[in-house]
């Protein structure tokens, strides 16, 4: 067994994630870790609908942010999918969605401030990045035989409208529609950095201990998101992109004279703007460098690790959850809302929630980064296991998971885990925004205390970070030859 | 047909941005810094708008913020035009905003402290001095950006030991706010935090603290903190002399339910100067450049 | 102007030669039918052809080459994209005009389907798709027509329905088929393919049956 590659790569992975461990902050701070968790719970099963005025407010403004970003998103990385086969729009596709929403949220926010711009273009911006690239993908694959037949003279225009859209018309769509859950809960943590969204109000209730509020919200966030198929209608989709613009809050006057402030002397690296010369420049950067991008480097790098492996440990327990080969179908059915509330609920909210109960440490980010990721993979490939038919007289219980379905879904399994791999390091490096020391926190830190020089270098690091992963993630897929559909 | 889509889309936009823009053009905006529970800002600024707005004859409306850092930027981008700041904020506002002026602080500002708290399982008693016993403790701050929950007893522990925090104690957290910093003490989930004597009294008043678990061991000396300032820029758009009637308006304050939720016994004139302390500490520190 | 001559031709595939050195003339008003063992490069040659008159042919692949989201109205009006401006042809995805789609209706009224007009390529069972990829030839109007196997999913009937269609509407084609009674009865010239190479290259009216057969 040994022998086999997957299995190799797999070992190696447990064991760099072994050796983290041991210089990781892990541990519960919190004195009454396990009482807090019980009122939460308890805060969630007793959730208060009323006690928040603006709840509606919230919501409605969460879905309007969704949308708005979302679609323009897809505008932008629909264009930008037309000509991503050119090296510079692939490099700034991969940097613009190498950048959290987050990250996006808090710069915006020093130009625009408490404008509905801020969230949209927050949303729109790394969406259209990914898009980008996932609709490249879906275009490529099309069936190029309808457009070698068209008759010579046929115009681009017409050629791409006919015999390239429509083959991939139901998979863009179907993308697009996942994108738009994605969206719910990029537009929910926006509340975090003060948007009016879900997660403004999420925030102050759990800051102040109000858990039925919280659960209230909680509980109407996953509402939302599993019945998205009911209200989403092809039919219905102008209406709400169109209406939601005029959902998205009235906000602040934007002040254009901010916008051009902060990029001609906001990010300007301080000694320059002092006029230190490049002198100075070397110093300001290399203690940067030393006193607050490596140590963000290493925890970031060291808890994306622990999360990874703790993901697919997830993963692999909680998959048999919803598989069709163990178990009944009404333990399937809890299996299906464990799952589905485990990858709606966004990791910052997860983490954030964890960090109050348990106190600061890793353990709540890991925790949080694998129940998530952990959920969507389990999901994914449970679905695919149920669809493998098994010989009738093969085994149950154990040896039926150990023997016939693990190696039958082991490779797309780690397809997916490599795939997320860079969705969650640039979760982890957002999570320092809570007060784990990964990138964010420095970045968070620079932002504090308006050194916009500062907060921009350490996120053009963290977005260098994060491309590296994706380009180590693609090289180790194709070294195994694992593929997979993207995931958010 | 996605052409049609794409200008109808932007032409909303655009409507929806006036449309924004102009009903706030003749608002004065004013924010805080998110120094305690936001239910408590919302209900103490609530109650100044409304005071405010009927002194000064124009609409007075209040923002919340999720950050010092947020109160500051949006000063700075104009999009309010008042804040309540902290020691610090006010000094990195005003070095942002040539003309802006501190014009009012509360009465306690003028001599502010920072008490250091500790849990009971610690064992720690009051003490002269910030002594070695800390050593090794886990502490948290307030929000990164505070003048009482971090730049007073970072200054102060810096002094103590000639090392910065992390190298001091075992763990440094940033709770995020005041009142956040007693619950998390209180709970035992840090060993020792720095929070802002006024809060400390007013919870103590409302019978808010289980003091078995959690006591003051050590109280800084005493330093400028909150104030109100006002951009410079508030002559030309709400008229002359509007920047002197808020201050007047400010200083006028003595409806006791108002002044109580800050809590503060009324407000005196404070000048930018006032604050130069601060301002040095903060560049001591290196939040400041 | 149909008529094209092609000369030393080769083709390789995995570095296999597997058609050529072969030349071939085609008149205006010939109607070859290309004979011979499946494997033999009757697809490679045609599709040779389709590149040797720069795409100026009513092409009918073995794959058929259908979108499969769009409906057949839209897949026959792919044959005569280049006559329209973008913007008609953008209109006619939205919503056809009335001028178009009465006569992609009548082609598929020629082919017997013509209730299937707006009807999704990819719910049409074999024979239909086949008849869809005749009528964009048709629609087309080129004045060469190649294709490949056009009626190898049809029923008797229908495949006579569709040659004799096929013929009335091109005076020169060259169409690969494994039926030598077809090739018999709808063309002029048999040309039979083997390993490649032009093995056989006469009038039918010379032929019968048995002379093909050894090429099978």
């Amino acid at each position: 067994m040994l022998s086999s590659p997957t299995v190799r790569t797999s070992l190696i992975f447990t064991a760099i994630a072994l050796v983290g461990l041991v210089f990781a902050d892990i541990a519960i701070t919190a004195a009454n870790p396990w009482k807090d968790l019980g009122r939460f719970f308890l805060g969630v099963v007793t959730p208060d609908f009323f006690s928040t005025q603006g709840l509606a407010t919230a919501l409605l403004r969460t879905v309007a942010f969704a949308f708005v970003g979302v679609a323009l998103g897809s505008v932008c990385g629909f264009l930008l999918a037309l000509v991503y086969r050119a090296y510079p729009v692939r490099i700034f596709c991969a940097f613009v969605r190498a950048i959290h929403e987050l990250f996006w949220a808090l710069i915006f926010l020093q130009f625009f401030g408490f404008h509905p711009l801020t969230g949209v273009l927050a949303i729109a911006i790394p969406y259209s990045g990914i898009f980008a690239k996932v609709y490249s993908e879906i275009l490529e694959e099309a069936d190029p035989e309808p457009g070698r037949l068209l008759p010579p003279g046929t115009g681009v225009i017409s050629a791409f409208l006919y015999a390239r859209i429509p083959d991939c018309w139901v998979q863009m769509r179907t993308y697009t529609a996942y994108r738009l859950e994605c969206g719910l809960r990029s537009s929910a943590i926006l509340g975090f950095v003060g948007l009016p969204t879900l997660g403004f109000y999420l925030e102050s209730a759990f800051s102040q201990g109000h858990y039925s509020d919280a659960g209230a919200m909680l509980i109407l966030f996953y509402v939302l998101i599993a019945t998205l198929p009911l209200w989403v209608k092809p039919k219905l989709l102008p209406v709400y992109i169109l209406g939601a613009p005029f959902f998205l809050g009235d906000g602040m006057p934007i002040v254009w004279g901010n916008v051009a402030r902060f990029f001609t002397e906001d990010i300007v690296p301080s000694p320059l703007k002092n006029e230190e010369g490049w002198a100075g420049m070397g110093a300001w950067f290399g203690d940067l460098f030393i006193n607050q991008a490596l140590p963000g480097i290493w925890n970031t790098v060291i808890l994306t690790q622990i999360a990874l492996v703790a993901t697919g440990i997830i993963a692999l327990l909680a998959f048999p959850l919803i598989s069709t080969h163990f178990g009944r179908p009404v333990r399937r059915t809890g299996g299906h809302v464990f799952l589905v509330i485990m990858r709606s609920t966004p990791e910052y909210i997860l983490a954030y929630i964890l960090l109050q109960l348990w106190g600061p440490s890793m353990l709540p980010a890991v925790v949080a980064l694998a129940l998530h990721n952990g959920g969507i993979i389990g999901h994914l490939i449970g679905r695919q296991s149920s669809s493998i038919i098994l010989r009738p007289d093969a085994p149950t219980g154990v040896n039926r998971y150990t023997y016939e379905l693990v190696p039958r879904v082991y490779r797309s399994f780690l397809a997916f885990l490599f795939y997320r791999w860079e969705i969650i390091m640039r979760e982890t490096a957002i999570l320092g925004i809570l007060g784990i020391y990964t990138l964010g926190f420095y970045v968070d830190s620079a932002i504090q205390n308006i050194q916009f020089d500062k907060a921009m270098v350490l996120i053009l690091i963290t977005a260098s970070l994060n491309i590296g992963v994706d380009i180590l993630g693609r090289f180790i897929r194709k070294k195994l030859a694992l593929q997979t559909m993207p995931t958010c | 047909m996605a052409l049609n889509f794409i200008r109808k889309f932007a032409l909303i936009s655009m409507m929806a941005l006036t449309v924004s823009a102009t009903a706030s053009a003749q608002t004065l905006v004013f924010t805080a810094i998110p120094d305690e529970d936001e239910t408590k800002l919302v209900e103490r600024f609530k109650g100044i708008a409304d005071y405010l707005s009927g002194e000064l004859d124009v609409e007075v409306r209040y923002i919340p913020v999720k950050s010092y850092a947020a109160a500051i930027s949006a000063f700075r981008n104009n999009q309010v035009q008042l804040a309540w700041f902290g020691g610090l904020s006010g000094v990195q506002a005003r070095e942002l905003v040539t003309g802006s002026e501190a014009i009012a602080q509360g009465v306690e500002d003028k001599a502010f402290y920072t008490h250091f708290i500790a849990h009971k399982n610690t064992g720690l008693d009051e003490m002269e001095e910030l002594s070695d016993e800390l050593r090794g403790k886990t502490f948290t701050f307030g929000s990164k950006g505070s003048t009482s929950g971090r730049l007073i007893p970072e200054y102060y522990i810096r002094e103590a030991f000639d090392e910065s925090p992390e190298e001091v104690f075992s763990r440094v957290g940033f709770s995020g706010n005041h009142t956040r910093t007693l619950r998390l003490v209180e709970s035992g989930t840090y060993d020792v935090g720095a929070i802002n004597f006024s809060v400390w009294d007013k919870e103590m008043e409302n019978d808010n603290i289980d003091t078995d678990a959690v006591k003051v061991i050590w109280t800084t000396p005493s330093y400028p903190n909150y104030q109100w300032t006002i951009r410079g820029d508030v002559n030309e758009r709400f008229g002359e002399g509007f920047s002197q009637r808020v201050q007047e308006a400010l200083l006028a304050m003595d409806a006791p339910e108002l002044l109580e939720s800050f809590p503060r016994s009324g407000f005196i004139p404070v000048a930018n100067d006032a604050y130069e302390p601060i301002r040095v500490v903060g560049k001591q520190i290196g939040i400041i450049d | 102007m149909s008529g094209f001559d092609l000369t030393g031709l080769t083709a390789s595939f995995g570095g296999e030669r597997v058609i050529g050195p072969l030349s071939l003339s085609v008149r205006e008003g010939d109607r070859v039918a290309l004979v011979g063992r499946s494997g033999a490069g009757k697809s490679t040659l045609i599709n040779l052809i389709h590149q040797q008159v720069q795409g100026h042919s009513s092409l009918v692949p073995q794959n058929l080459g259908l979108v499969n989201a769009l409906q057949v109205f839209h897949n026959v009006y792919m044959g005569r994209l280049d006559a329209n401006a973008t913007w008609y042809n953008t209109l006619t995805l939205v919503r056809p005009f009335a001028r178009d789609s009465r006569e992609v209706k009548a082609l598929l009224e020629e082919l017997a389907m013509p209730e299937k007009v707006w009807i999704p390529a990819a719910s049409l069972s074999g024979g239909q798709r086949q008849r869809v990829a005749i009528a964009r030839a048709l629609y087309r109007k080129a004045d060469l027509l190649l294709a490949d196997e056009p009626v190898s999913a049809l029923d008797g009937p229908t495949a006579h329905l569709v040659m004799k269609l096929l013929k009335q509407r091109f005076r020169t084609s060259v169409i690969a088929l494994h039926d030598v009674e077809l090739a018999l009865a709808y063309c002029t010239r048999i040309v039979g393919i083997q390993d490649g190479q032009v093995a056989l290259d006469e009038p039918s009216d010379k032929l019968t049956p048995a002379d093909i057969m050894p090429l099978y």
